[in-house]
């Protein structure tokens, strides 16, 4: 079957009614949770994964789904109106958007936002519908050895992309791996590291670590009396950008889209590193870089077009290679397997419906969003006047609920809160938690194929290095720790260093 | 010589992979043509112990310790006895009175809002959401011994 014939098949699945009602739930949802600030797209995910288990395997995802690409939508809301991200990968906006809302450019800034990121959204799923399924076609040929090499570059990349060094991103996987190996193990049916409480024998799950460490962690270290804000509220009639504001913000959408999408394809946090690359790119390449900060139009269309083109992107290694680029596509991948449905190159012979649906569901939700983030921004605003010091006790009362209801366990609420302090400790000590969650989430499947290759190699290890696609996946690795090497050995400050301080003096 | 945040935390995963790998005795690493339970666990351990030890090598480039702030840690403990009260009362009183309790004692416990305000806030915002949850979602919510 073509690409177009699998589209229209994947059109009459979204186009359904019901398929329909539940993107737009999602969309809704997630524009809530960006809007507000203190819940991401991963707690707003995980508070309703509960809800989907009565749901067929299209409609789980699709609404998953609209909950993460529209809480990259409303995170913009916020940075314009209040100079608070909604969102972590919105930082970047609060700067130039805040500034225009303060010119009287509030509406125009957040109608950019919006079509930047309808615009990159759609060009991630046009992007997604071709490479996907030839890549998956591709994955067929990995087997143990190729995924172990595969899982180690997932990670290299990650500590080398990191604004942290690479041995505190490195130490943060190492110690997501450790707390992947809690339970039963799956070769012999020894209990590792379960100190007698049967829950454990199950392992650590996604949910509770990624809840507790990034909605907790984040409450702990966010006293209310320090969330201050002033909402500035736009006008229907200022909505509309004016000329120049449009030829200002049509190269930065379409460089933002590009950019997005190709770091999307990363381990990480890839929405909020192609945001911050995305507003680099563009101060660098503007004429009037003086501008940035003070309310250019670059500063918002590029940062917006890229989290989202990012956002999508970030599904491509999912769907395709049943890898998770971080732990918002782990918990699309745990909705997946709860409903028998296993990700990977597998799911796109096996599953066509779910698989294309999915897709086509993606074009439909960004129209939804377009619809939604524009007209209605009025009432999203009003979200924002709930004071913090009421806003954070919901937040906590829905992070107990949707780690409480995934498996009814009150151990794995325990785990949230341990999860939770612990992220307010690594946040003091400036560390950070996105690759201790991408180490739980892979260490299962990266212990798996390095005992299976060890075994099929007869303890032989240098079976990554007589298997071609390993060997270049381990090239790659051995040439990215090379480059991080000489930029430690030379003690230049590089970019991504740079993108640090941006990120310590904006945020 | 000063204290960075980097000797700290190096220090502390040094020392964390030391005891894991002392209290690992029991999981056979077994062999390079068989791995074991224990080989990955280990092998892990290990990472955090090097990686540890590159950190407080490279210590000087982090922020002295002195220089982390402390101020929002009270609020942090409140909130996490407050939490880990309402976890443990989960199970025996249910979604709904413990959630109105735990807002209740948050709004108003922690962060001093009108207690009339916070009370009305947290029994309506509970009543809410258990509509939503197991009306209009169909998901069942911790009913606990009480019954609702």
């Amino acid at each position: 079957m073509g690409t177009i014939e699998s589209l229209w098949l994947g059109f009459s699945v979204a186009l359904q009614p019901d398929v329909l009602w539940y993107a737009f739930l999602g969309c809704l949802v997630g524009t809530v949770v960006g809007v507000l600030p203190g819940i991401g797209p991963l707690s707003g995910m995980s508070i309703l994964l509960p809800a989907t288990f009565g749901l067929d395997t299209t409609k789980s995802l699709v609404m998953l789904a609209g909950i993460y690409y529209g809480s990259q939508y409303g995170g913009s809301t916020t940075s314009i109106l209040m100079r608070i991200p909604g969102e972590a990968s919105s930082v970047m906006t609060c700067i130039d958007g805040y500034a225009m809302a303060q010119k009287g450019r509030a509406g125009a800034a957040l109608c950019i936002a919006a079509v930047g990121s309808w615009v990159a959204g759609t060009f991630g799923v046009i992007m997604l519908t071709l490479i996907a399924p030839p890549l998956a076609t591709f994955a067929l040929r990995f087997g143990p050895p190729e995924y172990t090499a595969l899982l180690v570059l997932g990670l290299i990349f990650l500590a080398y992309m990191s604004s942290t060094s690479l041995p505190r991103t490195l130490l943060m996987a190492c110690f997501g791996l450790l707390l992947g190996t809690i339970g039963i193990d799956n070769m012999t049916g020894h209990f590792r590291y379960s100190f007698d409480i049967a829950e454990l024998g199950d392992g650590i799950g996604i949910v509770p670590v990624a809840v507790g460490l990034f909605g907790l962690g984040e409450i702990l270290s966010t006293p209310a009396a320090n969330v201050v804000g002033k909402v500035i509220t736009p006008k229907l009639r200022e909505l509309l950008p004016s000329r120049r504001e449009w030829r200002e913000s049509a190269m930065p959408i379409a460089r933002g889209s590009v950019l997005g999408f190709l770091i999307g394809l990363t381990p990480g946090s890839a929405h909020i590193i192609s945001s911050f690359l995305s507003y680099a790119v563009e101060r660098r390449l503007s004429k009037h870089p003086e501008e940035f900060g003070k309310g250019a139009v670059a500063g918002v269309a590029g940062p917006e077009s890229a989290n989202n083109a990012a956002s999508t992107g970030a599904f491509v290694p999912m769907l395709a290679l049943g890898l998770p680029t971080g732990p918002i596509t782990a918990v699309l991948m745990a909705a997946l397997m709860i409903h028998g449905v296993p990700p990977g190159p597998t799911l796109v012979n096996e599953h066509p419906n779910v698989f294309w649906g999915f897709i086509a569901s993606m074009y439909v939700g960004n129209l939804m969003l377009l619809a939604l983030n524009l007209p209605l921004v009025g009432i999203f605003v009003n979200v924002l006047r709930l004071p913090y010091a009421y806003l954070y006790p919901l937040v906590i009362m829905f992070c107990v609920i949707g780690v409480y209801e995934v498996n009814h366990s009150i151990v794995d609420v325990w785990i949230m809160l341990i999860m939770g302090v612990i992220g307010y400790g690594l946040r003091k000590f400036g560390l950070d938690p996105a690759p201790l969650v991408l180490g739980l989430v892979i260490s299962p499947t990266f212990e798996m194929s390095l005992r299976q290759s060890l075994i099929m190699s007869n303890g032989n290890w240098t079976i990554f290095f007589q298997r071609p696609i390993a060997v270049a996946l381990l090239a790659v690795c051995a040439g990215l720790l090379v480059l991080a090497a000489l930029s430690a050995i030379r003690s230049r400050k590089d970019w991504r260093a740079k993108l640090a301080e941006v990120e310590a003096g904006e945020s | 010589m000063t204290l960075r945040s980097d000797h700290v935390v190096g220090g502390a995963f040094v020392v964390f992979g030391l005891v894991l790998i002392a209290s690992s005795g029991d999981l056979p690493v077994g062999t390079l043509s068989f791995p074991g339970a224990g080989m990955m666990p280990k092998l892990i351990a290990l990472l955090l112990v090097v990686f540890g030890l590159l950190l407080i090598i490279r210590g000087r480039e982090s922020a002295p310790l002195a220089s982390i702030s402390w101020a929002d840690l009270p609020h942090a403990l409140r909130v996490v006895a407050i939490a880990a009260i309402a976890i443990a009362l989960y199970q025996t009183l249910g979604f709904f009175i413990t959630m109105a309790l735990l807002l209740f004692a948050l709004i108003f416990g922690a962060e001093r809002q009108n207690p009339v305000y916070a009370l009305g806030f947290s029994i309506g915002v509970v009543a809410l959401t258990y509509f939503l949850f197991e009306v209009a979602l169909k998901t069942p919510l911790e009913h606990g011994t009480i019954g609702f």
